[in-house]
């Protein structure tokens, strides 16, 4: 056995009640007091296991920490499937979190630390319903319910699948519930309470099964927590602290009869958690000895208020191992690694302990199989609803299906790498603005309102829906900020200004620092480590006077002057009604840690001298400023000559994107159309770009900016090659985009000038003006349609000059912040067809004039609808009609369609139903069905079926 | 548990000239849908002695917010330099953004904020009375003070204001240096206010 105390796992010396390792063994969850709320820490487990991952500073020790629980929390748990983590504590709140994609790292605003979360785990529910301190949760098996219990005598079941849906409430605790557990085999939860009592609930009918209060009649309400455990085979339910002939036990209640016979003695004081290992043993079969079979045990590990922690096998008489001393205060909680070879341990001191078990002490670990089967014996059924897990082990039986599988593996890895470089990409553009425009503009293009009362009302911009880690639609045109994209590129400002607010404030000279920073570091306690250390360094007269501690004594000398100020931070102004100001993230200010600290007379008086420090201060900020001149002043000068320099360069940056893109021009459009707020993306000029027009005759365009000068004038060249034939032309203007069809060809300039030639080269049109810059060209036939950035869309026939769409606007279909133009495209007869990014698509009438909708990929008639079983596949269509392209013709193999997928069978189905071939049709399918490894045997009978009949 | 965080505030126009209004962006998520504006305050502290020379510089009302992230410009004229002291001018005071929903104050971000003269002949020499045109304003953005409190984000407030009047004790029982920014013992909350918690 190996044991080892991961120092850097720590709530800052709080107490830490709860940990939980997650079911992939990765990470690890704790749970207890924050500095002044309830924390919950996530933790990397590698470091854990490997001390080169602990050594490595690459390696994440910290993967987020979440201060949303107002108070202390005291039971941190995994879901089964590692969804979810469920926290329970003193605010008597459950809250669940769940992470969440598509976010990187971040800081919390206005926190000391800078570190930031590698992982983003956000609340997505919070149930309400105890009156008193959430004292332990727990996930059923299969994650069907949740548990939790409180000090206000009630377990609350929780509709873990349709939070927060409540399920019922167990009474009839008489005194705090203070530990859960769930039969592994779902049919019972029990309770253990202050009141003396163990109950077994039914999970049936939410009844009592049984009361147990015999082992528990001396007990003392005197422990924690009491966090009973259920054996992993379901026989035993093993209580926390029980008394037998005065002494503490941990009591063995038998599932059958609920029998009280045995209990695990040793521990000197009470037991506040026992710990079943999820794995059952058996022993190995050792070479020679024994031949027969040993009996399958179970292995549990309890931990004590004596500060012990003893492990057992259920096959011995005494305990495998008991370690004294570990801790300095009483054990909180234990959990076992997945492998059922390590223990996490944690204590009311604040430290985390980490016990490494080899196989030959606990014994070999049984598969899930061999689990399966002796549940199996015991309870007539398996447990094992196939998991995920599970079906990762599940041997492939059929080649063709290892091929899809790996296949599936590898797209897998492709999208995930993809997803990685696209991910910044996307966040850093809303609506086809990149943040930065968005924020360069946010102050003039807010809405603002008056109020009835005269007062200012603005309408906050949205810029990301929440995102709760679901791949939701909205996902793709809103999205969250990425630190990358803004809060980095803010802090550089940021920091800058705060060097240079440093330096302005006083940069003092080094040989003062010995004289003044002992006297005055006593007095800042927030200051904390660095001054007090500093101060220290400093009077045992050791005149290291390095750069760093320097500039720390700067910052501390710079705070001291405003401690009257610092009151102001974390004082509610008294005109609210306050509840109870609890200020968190560690920045309460000294002068109210000061005043409400008795203990501490020095700050007192240091309260009522402020004033005056204050006014000293100021009036040796200028001299200290003076000096700072004197010794540091050129750095001062760069820092002032390095902010307008900074500032300088960003304005012709924006100058140039004005010209770039003549916003200025804009005007006018908003005067016709009123929604230019709507706004699409241009495309942005490129150098060069060449696109097919058509392939039947073969029409290629090649478009070529700034091919040369003339007269100051910078010329783009179109040419365009028509079997072989080729015309080229010149333009004034930077192209932006280009489209063609057999007929016409038309090019949108940087200019809104939009000119329209024949195949051969002819312009058919003097050169269009349009109302704003280009978003979308298409031609098709002889017509030309036109989507602007002002979101008005317009088509005409060239041919007959005529008008089809005028400057329609797309308002009418753009409801709504978060949808954007996702797709147009321009049917042969001149129909214009939108499809937006919530998946409707709407095609404009123009007898009519109206926006008709074609398509909603969200219309659940369309997705329930019978013919979706009958699209053929995308392969199998020739011919892809625009209505096939809006509707989106994309095959659906849902996980749970096995019945829809035996409608395939070959062998049973002959007929040609939607004009096409079954049998094709399954032979495209085939690998999308190989794909899923739980239709494997699906799979294998349908290709067989196929090869039988391929070789009749 | 908060339904409004604060993701960032980025100080904008920094330094600048004393007269420049004070412009902050602010970014903030929602967890669900607030029936309720929020109303942002910008607070510029005049004086460190009494709250007496604080000046509401801005009050602003943010809504309608549904459950999301969202970013605004909250931009407030410059402090009125007749009412602040002569003596508190120049050197360093503290501006105050803070937020209420239905009434009840949730979050203070508070920063330094130094004034001084950009000029050195001014500042060596600083005039009796304060040449307001010449002060520069620089707002310490690095160092944000956040302060958070718990309110009761569904109930409304004057039921809150209604606990406290019918059960001021427990403060009044306190001794007086803990009554500002400490907690109270829990026990000692009125029943009500518990659900806010």
């Amino acid at each position: 056995m190996k044991l080892l105390k991961p120092s850097w796992v720590s709530h800052n010396g709080k107490p830490i009640f709860s940990v939980d390792i997650h079911p992939e063994g990765t990470k690890f969850a704790t749970g207890g007091q924050g500095e002044d709320s309830g924390k919950v820490v996530i933790w990397n487990m590698a470091p854990v296991l490997r001390e080169e991952d602990e050594k490595n500073e690459n390696i994440p020790k910290m993967l987020c920490q979440m201060d949303n629980h107002l108070a202390c929390v005291n039971c941190v748990r995994w879901s089964n499937n590692g969804l979810y983590l469920a926290s329970g504590g003193d605010d008597k709140l459950v809250m669940v979190w769940k992470r969440a994609a598509y976010i990187g790292p971040s800081t919390v605003f206005g926190s000391s630390s800078k570190l930031a979360n590698v992982e983003q785990w956000r609340c997505v529910t919070i149930l309400r319903n105890h009156t008193g301190d959430v004292m332990d949760v727990a996930w059923s098996p299969h994650d069907v319910w949740l548990a939790s219990c409180s000090v206000d005598n009630t377990i609350v079941i929780w509709n873990a699948r349709k939070f927060p849906e409540m399920v019922t409430a167990l009474k009839g605790h008489t005194g705090l519930v203070k530990g859960l557990t769930w039969d592994p085999v779902g049919k019972y939860i029990a309770s253990q309470a202050d009141d003396h009592s163990l109950k077994v609930w039914r999970t049936m009918d939410w009844q009592l099964e049984t009361n147990i209060t015999k082992p528990f009649s001396e007990c003392g309400g005197t422990t924690h927590v009491l966090r009973l455990s259920w054996s992993p085979d379901g026989q035993y339910l093993v209580s926390a602290h029980a008394m037998n002939n005065s002494g503490p036990t941990a009591q063995i209640i038998e599932r059958d009869g609920w029998k009280t016979n045995m209990d695990f003695v040793g521990h000197r004081k009470a037991v506040t958690v026992v710990k079943f290992n999820p794995k059952i043993f058996k022993k190995k079969q050792k070479n020679g000895s024994s031949p027969k079979p040993s009996c399958p045990y179970c292995c549990c590990a309890v931990g004590s208020k004596d500060r012990s922690v003893s492990v057992w096998l259920t096959s011995l008489k005494r305990p495998l191992v008991v370690i004294h001393d570990l801790f300095d205060k009483s054990i909180m909680d234990i959990t076992w690694t997945l492998n059922g070879l390590g223990i996490l341990v944690c204590s009311m001191d604040g430290t985390v302990a980490f016990l490494d078990f080899s196989q030959d002490e606990l014994g070999d670990p049984l598969n899930e199989d061999e689990k399966n089967s002796i549940h199996q014996n015991i309870y007539g059924k398996s447990l094992a609803i196939t998991t995920e897990a599970q079906l990762s082990t599940t041997i492939i039986e059929n080649p063709e299906m290892l091929k899809y599988q790996q296949e599936k593996e590898l797209a897998e890895h492709r999208n995930a790498a993809s997803h990685e470089t696209q991910a910044p990409k996307l966040t850093s553009v809303v609506n086809g603005e990149s943040l930065e425009d968005i924020r360069k503009n946010l102050l003039k293009k807010q809405v603002e309102t008056r109020t009835a009362d005269g007062r200012r009302r603005i309408t906050p911009l949205c810029i990301a829906q929440l995102d709760t880690g679901d791949f939701s639609p909205a996902l793709f045109n809103s999205v969250p900020i990425l630190p990358g994209s803004s809060m980095s590129s803010q802090l550089t400002p940021q920091l800058s200004s705060d060097s240079s607010t440093a330096n302005s404030l006083g940069l003092r000279p080094a040989q003062d620092t010995p004289a003044t920073a002992p006297g005055k570091t006593p007095a800042e306690p927030k200051e904390g480590g660095s001054s007090l250390a500093l101060s220290g360094s400093a009077s045992t007269g050791m005149n290291s006077t390095s750069m760093k501690p320097n500039l720390l004594l700067t910052s501390a000398a710079k705070m001291e002057p405003m401690k009257a100020l610092d009151s102001r931070f974390t004082e509610r102004s008294k005109a609210t009604p306050g509840v109870s100001p609890a200020p968190s993230l560690g920045s309460l200010d000294s002068r109210v840690k000061d005043s409400s600290s008795l203990k501490d007379p020095k700050s007192k008086d240091e309260t009522s001298s402020d004033s005056e420090e204050k006014m000293a201060a100021i009036k040796s900020l200028p001299f200290n400023k003076r000096k700072a001149e004197m010794e540091g002043g050129e750095v001062v000068e760069k820092r002032k000559k390095g902010r307008p320099r900074k500032d300088a360069k960003v304005a012709p940056v924006s100058q140039a994107f004005l010209q770039a893109t003549p916003s200025t021009e804009k005007e006018p459009v908003r005067v016709v159309a009123p929604v230019a707020l709507l706004k699409l993306p241009t495309p942005t000029p490129q150098k060069a770009f060449s696109l097919q027009v058509s392939s039947e005759p073969s029409v290629y365009l090649e478009v070529e900016n700034e091919v040369s000068t003339v007269g100051g004038a910078r010329l783009s060249q179109l040419r365009c090659s028509r079997d072989g034939r080729e015309w080229d032309t010149l333009l004034a203007s930077r192209i932006l985009t280009a489209a063609g069809s057999c007929d016409v060809v038309a090019v949108a300039c940087e200019d809104r000038m939009l000119s329209v030639f024949s195949s051969c080269g002819r312009r058919l049109l003097p050169a269009i003006l349009l109302p704003a810059p280009m978003s979308t060209l298409h031609c098709s036939a002889s017509f030309v349609m036109a989507l602007t950035a002002a979101a008005t869309l317009s088509v005409w026939d060239v041919q007959k000059q005529s008008v089809l769409v005028r400057n329609e606007s797309l308002q009418t279909i753009l409801s709504g912040t978060d949808t954007t133009v996702s797709q147009s495209l321009l049917t042969q007869q001149g129909v214009p067809v939108i499809s937006l990014s919530n998946g409707k698509s709407y095609c404009f009438n123009s007898s009519l004039e109206t926006w008709n909708l074609i398509a909603d990929k969200q219309d659940s008639l369309v997705q329930c609808a019978d013919f979706r079983n009958c699209l053929p596949s995308q392969d199998a269509m020739v011919t892809t009609g625009p209505l096939a392209v809006m509707q989106g013709r994309t095959l659906n193999v849902c996980p749970h369609s096995s019945q829809r997928l035996s409608t395939l069978n070959p062998a049973s189905v002959r007929t040609q139903p939607g004009g096409l071939r079954k049998r094709e049709l399954l032979k495209e399918v085939l690998p999308v069905i190989g794909q899923n490894l739980r239709f494997q045997r699906l799979f294998t009978e349908y290709q067989d079926q196929l090869e039988l009949l391929r070789n009749k | 548990m908060a339904k409004v965080q604060v993701l960032n505030v980025a100080v904008l126009d920094n330094p600048s000239p004393f007269g420049n209004p004070f412009q902050f962006e602010m970014t903030f998520e929602c967890m669900e849908d607030l029936p309720e504006d929020l109303e942002w305050k910008i607070i510029y502290v005049g004086s460190a002695e009494s709250e007496e020379y604080d000046q509401t510089l801005d009050s602003v009302l943010v809504g309608p917010v549904p459950a999301g992230r969202h970013m605004f410009v909250f931009q407030a004229d410059a402090p009125n330099t007749g009412l602040i002291p002569e003596t508190d001018a120049v050197g360093v005071t503290v501006v105050l953004i803070t937020c209420t929903y239905r009434g009840q104050e949730f979050i203070r971000i508070g920063y330094y904020v130094n004034n001084e003269y950009t000029d050195p002949e001014l500042r060596e020499n600083p005039p009796l009375k304060p040449d307001y045109t010449q002060l520069q304003r620089n707002i310490l953005a690095s160092n944000p003070r956040v302060t958070r409190f718990h309110i009761n984000w569904d109930g409304c407030a004057e039921k809150m204001e209604d606990t406290e009047n019918i059960d001021p004790a427990p403060n009044v029982m306190l001794p007086p240096s803990c009554a500002p920014g400490k907690a109270l013992p829990l026990g000692l909350l009125p029943d009500n206010s518990m659900d806010c918690l």
